[in-house]
């Protein structure tokens, strides 16, 4: 009797999933709160140790739990906070640490699940909402990143209001596929592309033999608001990131957006303004009647003599803008122990520093999660985007069309002003009056972005031994990019049979990109001491990206419809691509002593040559907290990790790569199909990389110091190239894997607090980060890319060599660094020796004060600005003697007569204050306790330190290509920005 | 035990369907952008080969330019100069110390051009023999000798351009090139694709091209003309001169008929379309054909009508040391067509081979022909003496006015072994026989 009704309880707990019901145990209630400001914590995990049974506390920081017997043990965990153990007891009150060294942050560990860091064998990096935006005001999330963690290089393309920002993780993963991180937003593939717009028939800058387009687009991570981001893990390598596998070879960035808390509604207004200017004026060269006649002769003389000695400060004109900067915004959240909500708006207002430019962002989200029932929870997360980002017209080109082109070819006494009647002169010394270029116009993209995404997850059971859920994941990012270009005829390089009698040249992008998956979650306790967690789940990708673009000349009028004119040539490029794959993952745990993972990765796709063939990416880690042995007593030492982590990531070749196509040709008033002279591949495999990593994370005196160390080395094989064939086989490139480059690099983070006190902290995290690079095979010759050729320097890939080497033509000085084999000079290296970021934030009382300092160290641009300015003449240092060692040349003779390229390949290292910011709270006692009040000042890049010998050492013409960044001609100058910012919190 | 049923039903449920989907087919996508190779040469449509067509014929187009430019430069007829760059009147015309590159624009563009074409041709041919469109055998017949007869043009320019280096001829399949062969067999190679395309022309005279072609003519008896012209020029470079004169009899030739008659290179100004690339306007500057002088001071009389294919400049045009008196000006618009053969050259194929016949009937009979194209331009009937050598200088004479810019001195100079005693305008100018092998190509 007794044993049936026993079997009878366990059924009925069973049915009933309520394990712990069948012991006969006590309720225990008790709260969380911060130790520093006694603050409830809501949302803490309450967890009973060695069981499954959690809970979470709700707004006042109160739980209850139930125990099974006496003398058990309680852990509670926050994020952001130390996690505690204590006795489970009744009416405890825990007061948890705000814990700084971060280790018991929870990151991911398979495409379904997470993990304390301090068990994670992996080093991923983690930038938290006030990492990010605590300190300054930013208006992209690319470039808030930088400097806030080790191992990325981050490089602007243009200092054009609207993004465009290149970043590479742990060096270069590829020659000429994708090199930008895969984006995922909660859950959702956010694209990242650039796409043209079409300005480059006006520039003609990719004319001359180059096909790497110089158009300088925003990249489309642009579109996302930072102040919605909760925090980003970024997975820097294979290692981490095989479990994305054929996307993952350039790393992956992770962002999880802000979610609502149960509690009463948290309303939080802020509003900042702001300017931004210059950040380094280069000045204009001094003229005198002498200077003139050497420079442009009688002609050039004549127009100084009539001008009576008149000077113009054309780069205050042109880039002396101070532009308003107006960041409003808004968000709500909050909710129930059911349901919570989170609400943000912003409105962000940039005007550029040069009249006319300018960005303006508007974004809405709109985040639900729900408890369905007891076991089922659904989160959704929606946002819609809409932005304009009018960006003028910069960098190379080939026409003379370029505002900086324009700017650089006019000495300071040619009147380029339009008359009283509002007409402008043609420039004498140029093909474009670039005042004329900046008041007419208008380079304009137009984005209209949904996002929108939902996870599900079903708690299928929860016993004290096992627990399963289903995770269901799924989300759409659509957009559409408008882009506008309107030349219009009167333009002195459209009228008088210079251009084509005006351009209007309109653009249409539709990308709609989707992804899904669907993961069995399993957690298996056998005992108290280890615990295995398996995963298994499908996933798939479609990708779908219509580019059309129509470019309308011989303009009718004033008129820039496309049909208003007298030729329209269409552009179209199309990229559809469907992936499919799976994912499994083992995770063990012994006691936190011991975390081993293996998991596996299979993905097929369109994009491959073969698209049903399954590749595999298969991750292998171990960690061993060394600290976490029964017998390891230490007071100094709180944490201590020895790690390893192998894996392995793909890249899909260029789209297209595996196509042998006939493009179209018009002829005889009809049209035809010609064969294109690049062969594709149709057995092309995606390009593979390897990744070990080791290092050790270490604790001191409670975490108040900790120290991560990092050493990965990094494989790249089977990189696509296309590589030269016999010309009489019809093409001229083929497609093939033909290359493999080895990456090897530490990355050290040291943060500490020095100060606790009640009244003042000082928190500082310091990174460290380097890496070497070497083509370990090339199956080709040896070749030159990006940049202008080898007379104005170029990178050259060559086998046992650094891919970002730069290379050039030899000068008479330059014999010792001629390579025999090409017979180029070795000038430098677009990589940096090293990068240093110091992060410091210091609070007194109300006080916050926090600064970043970004330290790059060597690296080499080839800068062609100068190169142009010296053949204008109008260099501002051009008549200063500093150059020439023998004292006789001018700096802008030397430079100009200096033979071979090592004049244009410059050091661009730098040390900056990437940000800084003050703030104080107001007393609270002001606002009646009802409101937070918050003001402060913030800047961007206000203090810069470099040698380089142009507006900025981090700007770049071509854009986020893999290897052709580090090259400068004409750029939208950087800009440095400060901005007084008012938050209230309700 | 519950839990272990759900688990059990999950497990044995879920993680099948989970790797069924994932093993689920991706079928390739196919480019989205253009027509892909593989479909065009397996089971093209009516529609797609005339595409095939028509792009063949617009290729055939693609950087002749260069090639023209380049036979110019060797042949003294006329130099093309460029502010942007000096390797025109440099390298092309042999100053002292400058080389014939092998990997710059005027040794590989002309070269890829062609091999493009032929590649183009290829796919046309396997396009024509594998489609299951409904074309008669006739048609498809004579669509392939027509591929053919383009392939084989295609590879004679390249075989002018490489001349002693030999040419590959074989290049359908990119895996398997075939070998270079030697000037002379890969001559024969080229002349044993023409007599074959002719072979199945004559045999099908009547059928029309399942396309229509603006080469010549739109039935196979039509196309066969144009073939047997380029045939008879083929072998003249192969010196067999009865076989050029029979090849003459099935071509458009006629000795009383218009001299520009022939198949020809069109222009327009459509969008998309390639303008004339021999067209500068007068007296320009930065981009100039300067004629070689000699063209004017050698003429034999001032009234020769052929001088109006140069004009006097306003102000000479002096670049690298070369004086420019005289504008190449053979095309007196942008859209004017540019020719591929025609009858004046005809006409001097068979002098030419009447000529090296020898025999006094024959030379009679060259005369005439010699005297059709002298009256025609204006000049007085041949008085000079009828011997073998002295016939052949009056028909290289007439092929420099006749031919001038259509890229036939160079050529001709190098079959007679007449190469230096073209002009230099500069001291130490030197003219190159031939062009390098290409880099990319086994060297």
């Amino acid at each position: 009797m007794r044993i049936n009704s026993k079997t009878l309880s366990t059924i009925v707990g069973s049915l009933l999933m309520f394990p712990s019901l069948i012991f006969a145990q006590s309720a225990i209630r008790g709260t969380v709160s911060d130790a520093a400001t006694g603050n409830p914590l809501v949302s803490a995990s309450v967890t009973l140790i060695g069981t499954n049974v959690t809970t979470l506390t709700n707004a006042e920081g109160e739980f209850k739990l139930t125990t099974r017997n006496a003398n058990e043990k309680l852990e509670i965990t926050f994020v952001g906070y130390v996690p505690q153990t204590v006795d489970a007891t009744n009416n405890i009150a825990v007061r948890l640490v705000p814990d700084n060294s971060r280790l018991n942050e929870v990151i991911v560990s398979g495409l379904a699940t997470n993990i304390k860091r301090s068990n994670s064998a992996n080093a991923v990096a983690s930038v938290s909402s006030k990492d990010l935006i605590g300190t300054a005001e930013q208006s992209s999330v690319d470039g808030a990143l930088y400097g806030k963690f080790a191992g990325a290089n981050i490089s602007s393309n243009s200092g054009a209001p609207g993004g465009g920002i290149t970043i590479k993780l742990r060096g270069i993963t590829s020659l000429v596929g994708n090199s930008q991180p895969l984006f995922i937003v909660d859950g959702v593939i956010y694209d990242n592309s650039s796409i043209t717009n079409g300005t480059n028939f006006i520039t003609k800058a990719a004319a001359q033999g180059s096909t790497v387009l110089q158009d300088n687009p925003s990249n489309r991570i642009a579109d996302l608001d930072p102040n919605d981001i909760d925090r980003i893990e970024i997975l820097k390598g294979a290692s981490a990131a095989a479990i994305y596998g054929s996307k993952a070879a350039a790393g992956v960035v992770i962002i999880t957006t802000k979610r609502g808390k149960s509690g009463k509604p948290k309303i939080e207004l802020s509003q900042s303004i702001g300017s931004q200017f210059q950040l380094r004026k280069l000045g204009q060269r001094q003229w005198d009647a002498a200077k003139v006649d050497s420079a442009y002769g009688a002609t050039g003389l004549a127009i100084y003599n009539a001008n009576n000695g008149r000077i113009y400060n054309y780069e205050d004109e042109l880039y002396g803008n101070h532009g308003l900067m107006v960041d409003s915004r808004l968000s709500v959240s909050g909710g129930n122990d059911n349901t919570t909500y989170y609400f943000g708006a912003t409105r962000d207002d940039n005007e550029g520093i040069v009249k006319g430019t300018g960005y303006l962002k508007k974004s809405f989200r709109l985040s639900l999660t729900q408890k369905v029932t007891k076991n089922l929870d659904v989160s959704l997360t929606s946002n819609y985007v809409e932005s304009q980002a009018d960006r003028g017209l910069f960098g190379n080109d080939n026409t003379g069309a370029s505002m900086g082109v324009g700017f650089i070819s006019t000495p300071s006494w040619v009147n380029l002003h339009a008359d009283a009647q509002g007409n402008y002169p043609n420039a004498p010394f140029g093909s474009s009056n670039f005042l004329q270029t900046r008041d007419l116009i208008t380079n304009r993209e137009l984005i209209n972005r949904t996002t929108s995404g939902g996870t599900a997850t079903w708690n299928v059971f929860r016993s004290s031994k096992n627990s399963m859920k289903v995770i269901a994941n799924g989300g759409i990012d659509y957009y559409t990019l408008n882009t506008i270009g309107l030349f219009p005829q009167e333009l002195q390089f459209e009228k008088d049979g210079l251009g084509t009698n005006g351009a209007s040249i309109y653009g249409t992008t539709i990308t709609r990109n989707s992804n899904y998956s669907l993961f069995l979650v399993e957690e298996f306790r056998p005992n108290e001491r280890m615990s295995f967690r398996t995963q298994a789940g499908v996933t798939q990708e479609r990708v779908n990206i219509n580019n059309v673009i129509s470019t309308a000349t011989q303009l009718i009028g004033t008129q820039t419809n496309v049909n208003q004119a007298g030729a329209l040539q269409p552009y179209q490029f199309r990229t559809k691509q469907l992936d499919r794959g799976f994912f499994v993952q083992e995770e063990f745990n012994y006691r936190d002593i011991f975390i081993a993972t293996a998991g596996l990765r299979g993905d097929k796709s369109s994009r491959n040559g073969n698209s049903d063939k399954l590749y595999y990416y298969p991750k292998l880690s171990g960690a061993l907290n060394i600290a976490e042995f029964p017998s390891f007593k230490s007071d100094v030492i709180s944490q201590l990790k020895l790690r390893a982590a192998y894996g392995q990531s793909g890249n899909f070749a260029p789209f297209g790569a595996t196509y042998t196509a006939l493009g179209p040709t018009v002829f005889n008033g009809t049209t035809g199909s010609l064969i294109l002279t690049t062969r594709g591949n149709s057995n092309l495999k995606p390009e593979k990389q390897v990744e070990f990593e080791t290092g050790i994370d270490a604790g001191f005196f409670h975490n108040r110091i900790s120290l991560e160390l990092t050493y990965y080395r990094k494989r790249v094989e089977d990189l696509l190239l296309p590589l030269q064939v016999p010309a009489s086989s019809g093409f001229t490139l083929f497609w093939k894997n033909a290359a493999a480059i080895q990456n090897k690099g530490v990355e050290i983070g040291l943060t500490t607090i020095p100060v606790s006190t009640k009244d003042l902290k000082w928190t500082s995290r310091i990174n460290f980060w380097k890496n070497k690079a070497v083509v370990t095979k090339l199956d080709a010759p040896a070749y030159n890319t990006g940049g202008f050729g080898a007379s104005l320097g170029t990178y050259r890939i060559q086998k046992g060599k650094s891919p970002t080497q730069l290379v050039g033509v030899a000068g008479p000085n330059d014999k010792g660094k001629i390579d025999p084999e090409s017979g180029l000079a070795l000038f430098g290296d677009a990589e940096p020796d090293f990068q240093m970021s110091f992060m410091e934030n210091l609070t007194y009382k109300n006080w916050e004060f926090s600064a970043l300092l970004h330290w790059k160290q060597g690296g080499e641009n080839i800068n062609l600005t100068t190169l142009l300015t010296d053949l204008s003449k109008t260099s501002a240092d051009f008549d200063k003697k500093t150059l020439d060692p023998t004292g006789k040349l001018s700096n802008g003779d030397y430079r100009l007569s200096t033979p071979g390229a090592s004049t244009f390949i410059q050091n661009a290292g730098y040390v900056r204050i990437r940000e800084i910011g003050l703030s104080y709270h107001l007393p609270k006692v002001w606002f009646n306790d009802i409101a937070d009040v918050k003001v402060g000042f913030s800047g961007r890049n206000l203090f810069n330190w470099f040698k380089y010998n142009s507006y900025d050492p981090e700007q770049s013409n071509f854009g986020s290509g893999a290897i052709s960044s580090n090259v400068e001609v004409t750029p939208f100058p950087s800009a440095k920005s400060y901005n007084f910012n008012l938050t209230v919190i309700f | 035990m519950k839990f272990t049923t759900i688990k059990n039903i999950l497990v044995s449920l879920v993680i099948p369907v989970l790797f069924l989907l994932s093993s689920c087919k991706i079928e390739p996508v196919p480019d989205p952008n253009n027509p892909s190779l593989d479909h065009l040469s397996t089971n093209p449509t009516k529609g797609e080969i005339q595409n095939l067509v028509t792009g063949t014929e617009s290729g055939m187009r693609t950087d002749m330019s260069f090639y023209w430019h380049d036979l110019g430069a060797l042949g003294r007829d006329y130099y093309h100069t460029s502010s942007s760059d000096p390797r025109w009147t440099t390298d092309l015309v042999g100053k002292a110390g400058a080389v014939l590159d092998n990997n710059t624009f005027y040794t590989t563009r002309p070269y890829n051009a062609a091999y493009l074409v032929v590649k183009n041709a290829n796919i046309l041919l396997s396009g024509l023999t594998n489609t299951k469109t409904s074309i008669t055998d006739q048609e498809r017949k004579v669509g392939i000798a027509y591929a053919n007869t383009v392939k084989a043009y295609e590879l004679l320019l390249v075989w002018n351009l490489q001349y002693d280096n030999g040419i590959r001829v074989d290049v359908a399949n990119p895996d398997a090139l075939g070998p270079f062969l030697s000037r002379a067999d890969a001559l024969k190679r080229i002349i044993g694709l023409m007599d074959s395309a002719y072979t199945d022309l004559n045999a099908n005279a009547a059928t029309a091209f399942p396309f229509k072609t603006t080469l010549y003519g739109n039935t196979a008896g039509e196309f066969a003309k144009f073939n047997r012209a380029l045939a008879a020029r083929m072998e003249v470079y192969n010196s067999e001169w009865s076989s050029a004169l029979t090849d003459l009899e099935n071509s458009f030739f006629d000795l009383n008929g218009d001299l520009y008659k022939g198949a020809y290179y069109n222009y327009s100004t459509a969008g998309g379309d390639l303008l004339n690339p021999l067209y500068i306007p007068a007296n320009s500057s930065g981009e100039v054909n300067i004629a070689q002088t000699s063209f004017v001071t050698d003429a034999e009389s001032p009234a020769d009508k052929r001088l109006n294919k140069v004009s006097k400049r306003t102000t000479p045009y002096k670049t690298d040391d070369i004086t420019g008196i005289y504008d190449l000006f053979l095309y007196k618009s942008n859209i004017d067509p540019l020719p591929i053969i025609r009858n004046e050259e005809l006409l001097l194929i068979y002098a030419e081979a009447k000529i090296q016949l020898g025999g006094i009937s024959n030379f009679m009979d060259a005369t005439i022909a010699l005297n059709k194209i002298r009256v025609a331009s204006g000049l007085l009937p041949y008085s000079g003496p009828i011997t073998q050598s002295a016939l052949i200088t009056e028909m290289l004479k007439q092929r420099r006015y006749s031919l001038y810019g259509e890229g036939h001195r160079w050529i001709d100079m190098r079959r007679y072994n007449l190469l230096n005693t073209l002009p230099n305008d500069r001291p130490g100018d030197h003219v190159w026989p031939q062009f390098p092998r290409p880099a990319g190509e086994p060297q």
